[in-house]
C-alpha cells in the first residue's frame, strides 16, 4: 500500500486552509498595485512589482488592524519612486514608529529561499531595522504576513554561514531565519527604540567614487536602454552602489528605459555627460559675481567679470572699430532689452573667451537674483558671441542642462547672419546649470557648472 | 498494488442523494475471466491491469464491442473509488475544522448514476451523458500518469469543488497562479536541485515560463486594471497563440497548443510538487498563547529576579488598571474597523466575543448563532490570538508610560523581551493572587495558573463588553 500513502501526503498538503490571520485585498488595492505596476518599463519586474505593492497595502492593513497607534509612514517609500523601484525589487524606506523597514514579496510559489535585493542590505542608505516576509496570494486575493528578520540578526546569520550576494545582485536566504512570531514584530515596533537596532553610517565618499568612474558610467549606462537589460549584466557592483544610492542616475536610467522606442529621446545621452559632470564638478558660484568677486574655480576657467552696467556711459563713441568686452557686452544687452528681454539693473555679468575647434568664441553670462516668487530664484543668461564681432560659425549649438533633464538646445538659425545668440534659465537656488557648446562632429565643450550660493 | 475488487465495485450517489457503493456483476465476472492469475481478494498491478483494460477499452472491434463496454466499466469502477478516496482525505484533512464531510463533496465529482452501469453492461449502447468520471477516463494517457493519478489531478482541479471549498475556507493555488509567481532563476534552481534535471530540461523550461510571463501576466495586470476579479484560468488558444509565436523566433519548431498547454502543466507540477515539500515545513513560530509564555521562561540570572521583585511591587497597582484600559481599547479599535467595513461583522464580533468568553459556548455553536457557514468563519472574525498578543502589547505600553522612567532602561531588545516576560508573570502572579483569595482546590500548579489566568483575563473582558452593551 505504499503508493496510497504517498498519494495520501500529496493529498493533504496540496489544499490548503485560509489561514485564520490573512489579509483580504481589496479591490481599490489590486488596482492601484496593478497601475504601480505598469510603471515599470521591465516585464519581469512588473509583476514582482506589483506584488511589492500588495504586500505594501496588506502590510498597512495589518497594521491597521493589529496596532492602529501606529502608522505606516510611505513618504519616501521606494514603490512610489518608480525610478527606485525599476532598479531595486523590495519596498523599502518605509518607515513605522521611527523604525524603518523593508517588505519582501513571495508569491504562490513557496520557497525555501527568499530573495532579498543585495541594496536593502549592503547599502547603508537602504537598510531597514526590520525586514518584513509577506506571502501574497494574488490569486486568492489575500495576503499573509509570514515572518520577519532585524537587520542585526541578519548579519549575524549571513555570517556564521557565510552567504554571498550571487551574481545578479541578490541574496538567498533560507526562509528559516525569519522568525514567525508577529506578535514579537508588533511588540518591538511599538515598544523598542528604533536605536537598539544600529544601523550602518551612510558613506560620505559616494560622489568622490562617482566622479572616478565618471568617464566608464558615461559610455557603460547608455548600454541599458533596453528594460530587459539588468544593472548588474552591465555594471560591476562597486558602480552599481553608486549608481543605486544616486536618485538623479535612477531618473536618467528610467527615462533611457521609459523613452517611447518608436521616438527615442536623442538627447538623452549627450544629457548624461552633462548630469555626471554636474554631480561631481564643483561649480562657478556665480552669486559671488553680484558681490563683485569671482570665485577660485572662475579665476581658473578665466572667467573675466564685467562692470555692473545699470546706468552705464551712453556716450560711448559708436565709431570706435575695437571695442572692448565691457562694451561689446553692453550693445549686446541693450539690444536684449530692446527686444523685450528683460534684464534686473541688479544683474552682473563676467565673460570669457573659448576656442572651439578653429573658431574663436566669447561667452557671456549674466546672473541675477529674483525676488518676485515664493522662493527665490536665480537667472542665469547666457550669450555666445565671437571676440572679433563676426558671425557666428553656422550649425553653433548651445545645450544647458539642470539634474532633470536638458532645459534648452538651441541651434544657430542657418540663413541669417547673426554676431551673437543667447537663451536663459531660471531656477531655485540649490539648483545648478551646465551649458555645453558645440559645432557638431563632436566639436563641443562643456564648461564647469554654475551654482548661486550664499557659501563663498 | 489495489484490491482487484476496485475494478467492479462502483461508489456513486443515488436519487436520495446517498453514497451507494455496489457491485457490478459483469465487471466482476469480466474481470476475473480476463486476468485469471487474480482472485477475488488478491492485489493487482494497477498498472499492469490498466493498461490492459484501456487498450481493450479503445481498440475495442466490433467482434468484441462487449468486451470493450465491460473493460470502460472496470475502469470507471476504479476512477470512482479513486474519487471517493480524494474526497475522504480532503474531510480528514479540513472537514473538521471547515465544517464538511466527504458526503458534501461526493456529490459534485460523482455525477454518474450507478444504474446507468447496470444498464451500459446490458444494452452495450454508449450513453449520451457525459459523466465526470468519462471525461477523466477519456483524457486519460497512460503515457503521462497512472490512472489514479489522474484522477487526483482532476478531481483537485474540478471546478464546482473548489467553489464549495472555497466558501469553507479551503482552497488549491491553480497551475497559472503558481507559474505567474516563480521567476526563471527559482525554476532553475529548483529544477536542478530539487529535481535533478538535464540543463537541456531546464533551458526548455525556463525559456517556456518567461514566454508565458511575457504574455499571460501581462494580460493578467491588464484584466487587474479592468476591475477583472478571480482566479487564474487556464491560458486561452489565443495566449498559447501568443507564447508560440514567441517561442518561434527561438526555436524551430513549432508546438501544437495541446503540447504547449501540457508542457506548462508539467513545469507547474514539478513546482507544485517541491512547493508540497517545502510547506511540509513551516515557520519557526512560538505557537504558545502569550498569555502563557512565562510559565515556560526560568529566568536567565538572579538579577533579573531582583528586578522582578521591584518590578512586581511597583507594577501590582497598576496593573487590573492597565489592563482594562488595554482591554478597552483594543476591543474598541477592533470594533471601530469592522465598523468601516460592515456593521454587521462588528455587531457580530461583540456577540462571539461574549459568547466565547463569557458564556463559554464552543466554536462551532458560535457560528450556528451568527449564521455563519463553518467554524473557521467564527475564527476568521474573532482571531482570538492576535486579539490576546495586542491586548498585552497594548497592556505593556500602558504600564510602560506608567512608569517610565524604569521603561528607559528596556531599550535593548533583550531587555524588551525580559520586561515583556515580566509583565505576563506579573499577570500571573496576580491572577494567582486572586485566585488564592478565593479559595479554590489545590490543583496541579500550571494547569491551575492557566485555567485561572485565562479567567481573570476572561473576567476583565466580560466586565468591560457589560459595559459597552450598556454603558
Amino acid at each position: 500500500m505504499t503508493h496510497y500513502s504517498n498519494l495520501t501526503t500529496q493529498m493533504e498538503l496540496d489544499f490548503e486552509a485560509l489561514a485564520v490571520e490573512s489579509i483580504e485585498l481589496s479591490l481599490e488595492a489590486i488596482d492601484q498595485a496593478a497601475e504601480l505596476a505598469t510603471q515599470i518599463p521591465n516585464e519581469q519586474r512588473q509583476w514582482q512589482t506589483y506584488l511589492n505593492a500588495l504586500a505594501l497595502f496588506s502590510f498597512e492593513q495589518w497594521l491597521a488592524e493589529r496596532s492602529p497607534e501606529m502608522r505606516v509612514n510611505k513618504e519616501e517609500c521606494s514603490l512610489f519612486q518608480p525610478a527606485m523601484a525599476n532598479s531595486i525589487e523590495a519596498v523599502f524606506n518605509l518607515k513605522v514608529h521611527g523604525f524603518k523597514l523593508c517588505l519582501i514579496a513571495t508569491g504562490s510559489l513557496m520557497d525555501e529561499e527568499v530573495t532579498l535585493p543585495r541594496a536593502v542590505i549592503d547599502l547603508p542608505e537602504f537598510v531597514p531595522h526590520f525586514y518584513v516576509l509577506i506571502d501574497v496570494r494574488e490569486e486568492q486575493e489575500m495576503a499573509v504576513i509570514r515572518g520577519f528578520l532585524p537587520y542585526n540578526q541578519l548579519l549575524e546569520k549571513r555570517a556564521r554561514v557565510n552567504v554571498t550576494a550571487d551574481e545578479d545582485w541578490t541574496y538567498q536566504f533560507p526562509l528559516t531565519w525569519f522568525d514567525g512570531s508577529l506578535d514579537r514584530l508588533l511588540l518591538n515596533l511599538r515598544c523598542l527604540e528604533p536605536s537598539a537596532i544600529p544601523l550602518p553610517a551612510v558613506p560620505d565618499d559616494r560622489l568622490t567614487q562617482l566622479s572616478r568612474m565618471r568617464s566608464q558610467l558615461e559610455a557603460l549606462l547608455p548600454q541599458l536602454q533596453s528594460p530587459e537589460r539588468q544593472l548588474w549584466q552591465v555594471l560591476s557592483w562597486e558602480q552599481g552602489a553608486v549608481v543605486l544610492t544616486n536618485p538623479e542616475l535612477l531618473n536618467w536610467l528610467y527615462q533611457l528605459q521609459t523613452q517611447d522606442e518608436a521616438q527615442p529621446d536623442i538627447s538623452l545621452t549627450p544629457y548624461l555627460s552633462d548630469l555626471l559632470q554636474l554631480l561631481t564638478q564643483k561649480a562657478v558660484n556665480v552669486r559671488r559675481w553680484l558681490w563683485n568677486e569671482l570665485d577660485e574655480l572662475a579665476q581658473e576657467f578665466s572667467w573675466q567679470l564685467l562692470p555692473s552696467f545699470a546706468g552705464a556711459n551712453a556716450m560711448r563713441s559708436l565709431t570706435q572699430e575695437v571695442r572692448s568686452p565691457a562694451e561689446e557686452f553692453e550693445g549686446i544687452v541693450r539690444e536684449l532689452q530692446h527686444n523685450n528681454v528683460e534684464i534686473s539693473t541688479e544683474a552682473r555679468g563676467a565673460y570669457r573667451n573659448l576656442q572651439l575647434g578653429e573658431t574663436p568664441l566669447r561667452l557671456y553670462a549674466l546672473t541675477w537674483l529674483l525676488l518676485s516668487e515664493s522662493v527665490p530664484e536665480w537667472t542665469l543668461l547666457l550669450i555666445v558671441g565671437t571676440p572679433s564681432q563676426t558671425s557666428l560659425p553656422v550649425g553653433l549649438k548651445l545645450r544647458l542642462s539642470d539634474q532633470t533633464g536638458v532645459l534648452v538646445e538651441q541651434e544657430l538659425d542657418t540663413d541669417e547672419n547673426h554676431p551673437y545668440f543667447f537663451t536663459s534659465v531660471v531656477g531655485t537656488q540649490d539648483e545648478k546649470f551646465i551649458a555645453t557648446v558645440s559645432l557638431g562632429s563632436g566639436i563641443e565643450q562643456t564648461l564647469p557648472p554654475f551654482s548661486f550660493t550664499l557659501e563663498r | 498494488m489495489r484490491l482487484a475488487l476496485r475494478y467492479w465495485t462502483t461508489i456513486a450517489i443515488n436519487a436520495a442523494g446517498q453514497r451507494k457503493r455496489e457491485e457490478i456483476a459483469p465487471a466482476k465476472a469480466f474481470f476475473l475471466a480476463s486476468f485469471p492469475e487474480f482472485t477475488i481478494h488478491s492485489e493487482v498491478s494497477d498498472a499492469l491491469v490498466q493498461r490492459q483494460l484501456l487498450h481493450w477499452f479503445k481498440r475495442g472491434t466490433q467482434r468484441d464491442e462487449k468486451g470493450r463496454f465491460l473493460a470502460q466499466l472496470c475502469l470507471k469502477c476504479f476512477i470512482s473509488s479513486q474519487i471517493e478516496r480524494v474526497c475522504q482525505q480532503l474531510a480528514v484533512q479540513f472537514g473538521t475544522e471547515h465544517s464538511f464531510t466527504c458526503g458534501d463533496l461526493l456529490p459534485f465529482v460523482l455525477d454518474d448514476d450507478s444504474r446507468r452501469y447496470a444498464q451500459a453492461a446490458t444494452n452495450q449502447s454508449p450513453a449520451p451523458y457525459q459523466s465526470f468520471s468519462d471525461e477523466i477516463l477519456q483524457s486519460f494517457d497512460p503515457e503521462q500518469s497512472s490512472l489514479a493519478t489522474w484522477t487526483t489531478r482532476r478531481v483537485r482541479h474540478h471546478r464546482e469543488l473548489n467553489d464549495f471549498l472555497l466558501e469553507q475556507g479551503v482552497y488549491l493555488v491553480s497551475d497559472w497562479a503558481i507559474l505567474n509567481d516563480t521567476t526563471p532563476k527559482q525554476l532553475d534552481r529548483i529544477f536542478s536541485q530539487f529535481h535533478q534535471l538535464t540543463t537541456v530540461e531546464i533551458q526548455q523550461a525556463k525559456q517556456l515560463l518567461e514566454n508565458y510571463h511575457a504574455v499571460y501576466r501581462a494580460q493578467r495586470l491588464k484584466q487587474r486594471q479592468a476591475g477583472i476579479k478571480g482566479k487564474c484560468l487556464p491560458p486561452t488558444r489565443e495566449q498559447l497563440n501568443q507564447i508560440n509565436q514567441r517561442l518561434s523566433s527561438l526555436t524551430p519548431q513549432m508546438l501544437s497548443e495541446v503540447t504547449l498547454l501540457t508542457k506548462l502543466q508539467e513545469i507547474a507540477s514539478r513546482l507544485r510538487q517541491y512547493r508540497i515539500h517545502v510547506r511540509g515545513g513551516a515557520l519557526p513560530k512560538d505557537e504558545t498563547d502569550p498569555m502563557t509564555l512565562a510559565e515556560r521562561i526560568p529566568y536567565p540570572n538572579s538579577d533579573t529576579t531582583n528586578d522582578q521583585t521591584e518590578f512586581l511591587r511597583v507594577y501590582r497597582q497598576h496593573f487590573l488598571t492597565s489592563l482594562d484600559q488595554a482591554i478597552a481599547q483594543v476591543t474598541s479599535d477592533r470594533v471601530t474597523k469592522l465598523q468601516c467595513k460592515d456593521p454587521q461583522k462588528a455587531q457580530g464580533f461583540i456577540i462571539a466575543l461574549q459568547l466565547f468568553h463569557c458564556q463559554e459556548r464552543s466554536m462551532s455553536d458560535i457560528a450556528k448563532q451568527l449564521n455563519l457557514k463553518a467554524q473557521f468563519h467564527v475564527s476568521r472574525l474573532l482571531k482570538l490570538k492576535a486579539f490576546r498578543a495586542d491586548i498585552q502589547r497594548e497592556l505593556l505600553v500602558y504600564l510602560r508610560d506608567r512608569i517610565f522612567e524604569q521603561a528607559k532602561t528596556y531599550i535593548q531588545p533583550e531587555r524588551l523581551q525580559t520586561f515583556h516576560q515580566q509583565i505576563e508573570d506579573a499577570l500571573n502572579e496576580q491572577v494567582t493572587h486572586v485566585i488564592e483569595e478565593a479559595a479554590t482546590e489545590a490543583s496541579t500548579a500550571t494547569v491551575e495558573k492557566h485555567r485561572s489566568q485565562s479567567s481573570l483575563f476572561s473576567r476583565r473582558l466580560c466586565r468591560h463588553l457589560d459595559t459597552r452593551s450598556n454603558p
